[in-house]
């Protein structure tokens, strides 16, 4: 019997965006992402976030993203369009149960916007 | 002098085979492509087989459980706006274009166009509601819509392969694709195009297949050999398949200028509504047997000219019943006996695929000489008598060949193709 298609989802199968965002990072960025959520420290918020944006760069990327510079702009050099920078976003709220606003995105150009950017958000959301 | 429209170019992601040779293989051996399948992890179903796409599967909505043999390429890019049957829909056109020694640049001048048709992914697209409800409209996947709707096929492939030509989708049920083949023939008979891809195509999941269930239009019968076996007296339903077939079709000027191989000529096509029911076919066939005489006219061919028939039969009572009565009024009333099968008795029923996979199949046989038999058939309905249903594939080459295709709401279509002069 054939099971390898969707037919056979049971309705327990995770069908939820909620059920396990951080389910498709591999173990080391899972291990960081539960050491941040547990201590809080922002050391272990990069490797999470470069992994996301590794996850969603439209285009295969020569170099890991973490060994490019901060400058590097997401959607000149890295081939983001405004459709995968709204999936990243959407991830990260997600991940991080935070809420970004259009108007805040338009601000992000370059990685270190981004790591600033969701450095400050996380930042906020654990003061709240 | 008007254009005439040829097939240069074919590829398949079908439950009888993902390439040319083993399509050919099926339909010349009647392989069927079926499966024992259990749905929604529920053993107590009484549907029991579908006509599998070996090798690729979809568990979640997720792309990043996805998986898909790996010779085909999809890249990252195109998959945040796919749903399953444009994964499948991604591999077959880059077989066609292949097929047809089509590289991506030669498709962005606004010479070529594109016609697609899918039912759009209930799969995804119940996902992304439940998302919506679950966080009360605050928060869904920016994909959700585009990757789920009828028509994201024809979004994200004339995105991704630059498509400046006319671009549509087109929805009529299970003649979709048919009606998708049929003005893409229009586009380049008008002028308007000099090269058209086609491409049906449709999830095989849940939510595709069991919401015919609900019907009572599936087969209960858990024999894979015989679950789909079209105008058999002992028929019950048809059973579902998904994939996707993509067809070149080019201005045949174009195509003899650039030295590229003809399966066929698409010599004419006609549609007619039966205006009789929402779901069930006129009991006689009537919009069926309009669109069959107004395709024998738009071609100028006489009926017993017509060496093949691929049927739209699906292996329902009702439907094949009228098929075969709009056979009976179009041919046998005109002293005509041409072969007659229907091929889903090996895919099984892929809905708004099934007319442009129907179309290939035609395209197949005209290249490679022989007519697809008609399987699993062994005690023919009454309505079939005089019909010449042949049970073997016969290695006899087909000269015109006429694919028959009907849908929700009894909209049916059909095309004619001619061996290449």
């Amino acid at each position: 019997m054939s099971t390898t298609d969707a037919t056979n989802r049971s309705p327990a199968a995770p069908q939820s965006h909620q059920a396990d965002s951080s389910r498709h990072l591999s173990p080391g960025v899972r291990a960081e992402f539960e050491r941040f959520q547990a201590s809080g420290d922002p050391a272990a918020l990069d490797p999470v976030l470069f992994a996301i944006l590794e996850d969603f760069t439209p285009k295969p990327l020569s170099r890991p993203l973490a060994d490019l510079p901060g400058n590097t702009r997401l959607i000149d050099d890295l081939g983001f369009d405004s459709l995968a920078i709204t999936e990243v976003v959407f991830f990260t709220e997600d991940l991080f149960r935070i809420s970004i606003s259009n108007e805040e995105i338009v601000q992000v150009r370059t990685l270190d916007d981004l790591r600033g950017f969701i450095h400050s958000k996380v930042a906020g959301r654990q003061v709240r | 002098m008007q254009s005439l429209p040829v097939i240069t170019g074919l590829g398949f992601v079908t439950s009888i085979g993902q390439d040319r040779a083993s399509v050919l293989g099926s339909l010349r051996e009647l392989r069927h492509g079926f499966e024992q399948q259990e749905f929604f992890g529920n053993p107590n179903l009484p549907v029991k087989v579908a006509g599998t796409i070996k090798g690729f599967s979809f568990p979640t909505p997720s792309w990043r459980d996805w998986h898909w043999p790996e010779h085909f390429v999809v890249d990252r890019e195109l998959l945040r706006g796919l749903a399953p049957h444009g994964v499948y829909a991604v591999c077959a056109l880059q077989q066609a274009l292949a097929d047809a020694g089509l590289e991506p640049a030669a498709l962005t001048d606004g010479t070529t166009g594109l016609f697609c048709a899918s039912a759009g992914s209930p799969f995804l697209l119940n996902n992304f509601i439940n998302q919506m409800h679950e966080t009360r409209g605050e928060r869904s996947n920016p994909m959700g819509i585009v990757s789920s709707v009828a028509g994201t096929l024809n979004f994200t492939l004339a995105a991704h392969y630059r498509i400046s030509g006319s671009v549509c989708g087109f929805v009529s049920a299970c003649a979709s694709s048919s009606h998708a083949l049929g003005y893409a023939m229009d586009e380049i008979r008008l002028g308007r195009q000099q090269r058209m891809l086609v491409v049906g195509a449709e999830d095989l999941t849940a939510e595709s297949i069991m919401s015919f269930s609900s019907l009572r239009a599936l087969s209960h019968n858990p024999d894979p050999a015989t679950a789909s076996r079209p105008f058999d007296t002992r028929r019950d339903g048809f059973v579902g398949t998904g994939g996707a077939v993509a067809i070149v079709v080019e201005d045949s000027a174009l195509a003899r200028k650039r030295g590229a191989h003809i399966y066929s000529e698409l010599i004419g096509w006609g549609q007619a509504g039966d205006g009789y029911s929402i779901a069930v076919s006129h009991p006689e066939g009537a919009g069926l047997r309009r669109a069959m005489q107004r395709t024998l006219a738009d071609a100028r061919v006489n009926a017993p000219e017509v060496d093949y028939v691929n049927a739209h039969a699906t292996s329902t009572l009702a439907g094949d019943r009228s098929e075969a009565i709009a056979l009976h009024a179009v041919f046998t009333q005109a002293g005509a006996k041409p072969s007659v099968s229907s091929t889903k008795a090996l895919t099984g029923h892929g809905l708004s695929l099934a007319g442009a996979m129907e179309a290939a199949f035609c395209a197949l046989a005209i290249d490679e000489r022989f007519i697809p038999g008609a399987a699993h058939l062994e005690e023919p309905d009454t309505a079939c008598d005089g019909l010449n249903l042949p049970r073997t594939s016969l290695d006899r080459a087909p000269r015109l060949v006429l694919n028959n295709s009907s849908g929700f709401g009894g909209s049916n279509v059909c095309h004619l193709l001619r061996q290449p002069a």
